[in-house]
């Protein structure tokens, strides 16, 4: 196709050239375009189409249908995923948005001078490896010499093993990282919302007469929706895209108990070389994640970055 | 009570409240460099600090690790990604907000279906594909795939600051004989400083941590970048606590500083972002 003049009129286009000169502006667009289908729809293409084939020892594929998702579908360690990915979206994003949006609150209408401390602070977590994060926190839980269990006992919660040891506690030891590492991007989130609210609203709400704990709740709570449909649409990705957190402490271990998809596709794909299966699982995940986004951008207009600026 | 005394009572509670909070808030890295500061008679103890302090396990590590290469490793990757991120999104977001290319609003709702996909279904695909390049342990494998993936947010943010600048600016630049070039580089990019540090800022962060994809990339030793060595440290010093955090503060240290130093441009940056929501 050739590359035509602008014809939005003049008071929206800026170069109104001729045909020959404007091809030459595909150029701007070029780049981006070029990593987007070399990097990430050639991917995607590929393996959609990978799961479709089974490799057999000797190296020859084979096309399977639906057979690699059949197994993976039968596969026991599949459904305990799906209910960690579960556990780690409901418990993660929730208690992310109420501790990030209290701090936020009080950072922003209650503090002047350290406002900008406590902003830098809380939000150290999400700037610190995620590697340097999961060794420490094995240090913590870990038992006899962890400072968990130390401490603990003394509000007399006792812990007799490590909770990332043992299969029914390892899941939520993993969340309560994951949990403390990104709740200062939620705080920021709900910090730039709360910094822009209009001022004319807040101060005609407390004229009306709400104040405090009736202010917050009634009034600024409601007006950040937009930030808390970002955090659950990034929640949502991010939950899908879990991994080092999970690899380093636990390995998705014990005994698969605390497995998530990205554990889970690596160990297919990486360790067991079984590239038919773990592409089906890429593309389930994929094709799960398209969907949640996509409903929640299509019924409660989330949108996908911080700034929360975009447009339709 | 005074109105004016109330608010100060409360006020220094939420201070009070705050700063606890922080404190626990903060328990892990304070652990972390606890440890790095032990004695090896020290290193196990179940305390959250100990006394006395020792700088040894720093000397040690830094002596027995070439962390220098390591961190070269992380910086090339990381500063190559963030300027190809900036310079790519930049072009597509003045495409789109300011030369309004036909099809470019197509190209532009087609890339940001990127932010939807879980890197996690795409380590598979990539991985072959860098296989196939020849591109596994060498830093273009990484750059390019990261920049793919962190261009379209880059893009939205841009492209809504270029939405919001007042379109006189490029209407007189093109009345004065600019071309599309000229007017992107001397009115575009300084009209957009405060978005381009925000993004800067933040792809600097996403690809100085990211995990998944360098652990499958990179395996040979000399081409590996921070974020994955603290595994093969954690092997190295199992028995030498002391010596394997003072390496992983080490390695937490360079970005910790670096945010702390541009937080204020950081945080400018979102806020400005959201003012006009």
């Amino acid at each position: 196709m050739r590359a035509e003049a602008v014809r939005a009129g003049p008071a929206t286009a800026i170069e109104r050239r001729p045909a020959s000169r404007t091809s030459t502006l595909y150029l701007f667009a070029l780049p981006a375009t070029l990593l987007f289908v070399v990097f990430v729809a050639y991917p995607i293409l590929w393996v959609a189409g990978q799961s479709l084939y089974i490799r057999s020892g000797s190296g020859v594929s084979s096309f399977a249908g639906l057979a690699n998702y059949v197994t993976v579908l039968g596969d026991p360690t599949f459904w305990i995923v799906v209910r960690n990915m579960l556990l780690w979206g409901v418990i993660t994003i929730p208690v992310q948005m109420l501790i990030g949006g209290l701090l936020a609150y009080f950072i922003e209408r209650h503090t002047h001078a350290l406002r900008g401390f406590f902003r830098t602070m809380f939000f150290l977590p999400v700037v610190t490896s995620v590697s340097v994060i999961s060794l420490v926190w094995v240090q913590i839980y870990a038992p006899y010499y962890g400072i968990a269990q130390e401490y603990l006992k003394h509000v007399g919660f006792v812990m007799m093993t490590s909770p990332i040891g043992d299969p029914k506690m390892a899941i939520y030891a993993l969340i309560l990282v994951n949990i403390w590492q990104w709740t200062g991007f939620s705080m920021l989130m709900y910090i730039a919302g709360i910094a822009n609210l209009p001022s004319e609203v807040l101060d005609a709400a407390r004229v009306d007469g709400a104040r405090g704990w009736r202010l917050a709740v009634y009034v600024i709570v409601p007006m950040l929706a937009p930030a808390t449909k970002s955090l659950l649409l990034l929640g949502v990705i991010g939950t899908l895209q879990t991994f080092p957190i999970v690899h380093l402490m636990t390995g998705g271990g014990p005994n698969r108990a605390s497995e998530v998809f990205g554990t889970f596709i690596f160990k297919q794909s990486f360790v067991l070389g079984d590239t038919g299966s773990g592409a089906a699982l890429s593309v389930i995940v994929l094709v799960v994640a398209l969907v949640l986004s996509l409903l929640q951008i299509v019924t409660l207009g989330a949108r996908l970055t911080p700034a929360g600026k975009e447009r339709a | 009570m005074t109105p004016l005394a109330r608010s100060r009572l409360r006020s220094t509670v939420i201070h009070l409240v705050l700063f606890i909070v922080l404190g626990f808030w903060m328990i892990p890295q304070v652990y972390m460099l606890s440890i790095g500061l032990r004695t090896p008679a020290q290193a196990f103890d179940a305390a959250l600090f100990t006394w006395p302090v020792t700088f040894d396990n720093f000397v040690t590590v830094i002596r027995d690790n070439p962390l220098g290469g390591i961190f070269l490793n992380s910086l090339i990757v990381t500063v190559a990604t963030v300027a190809i991120v900036v310079a790519v999104a930049s072009l597509f977001a003045f495409a789109c907000a300011i030369l309004r290319l036909k099809g470019s609003l197509f190209l532009y709702t087609t890339l940001l279906t990127t932010l939807m996909v879980p890197l996690a279904s795409m380590v598979l695909p990539l991985a072959i594909l860098l296989k196939n390049f020849g591109w596994v342990n060498t830093y273009i494998g990484l750059i390019l795939p990261y920049a793919a993936l962190g261009v379209p947010f880059a893009m939205v943010i841009l492209k809504s600051f270029l939405e919001d600048a007042p379109r006189e600016l490029f209407e007189a630049a093109r009345v004065d004989g600019c071309n599309a070039w000229q007017t992107y580089w001397h009115v575009a990019l300084p009209l957009v400083r405060p978005a381009l540090v925000f993004v800067t800022i933040w792809q600097f962060i996403v690809t100085w941590n990211e995990f998944f994809l360098a652990l499958i990339v990179l395996t040979k030793a000399e081409m590996k970048t921070l974020t994955i060595v603290p595994m093969q440290y954690s092997g190295l010093y199992m028995a030498n606590p002391g010596a394997l955090f003072a390496v992983l503060t080490l390695i937490a240290l360079p970005l910790i500083l670096l945010y702390v130093l541009v937080q204020r441009a950081f945080v400018r940056g979102l806020l400005a972002g959201a003012v006009k929501g």
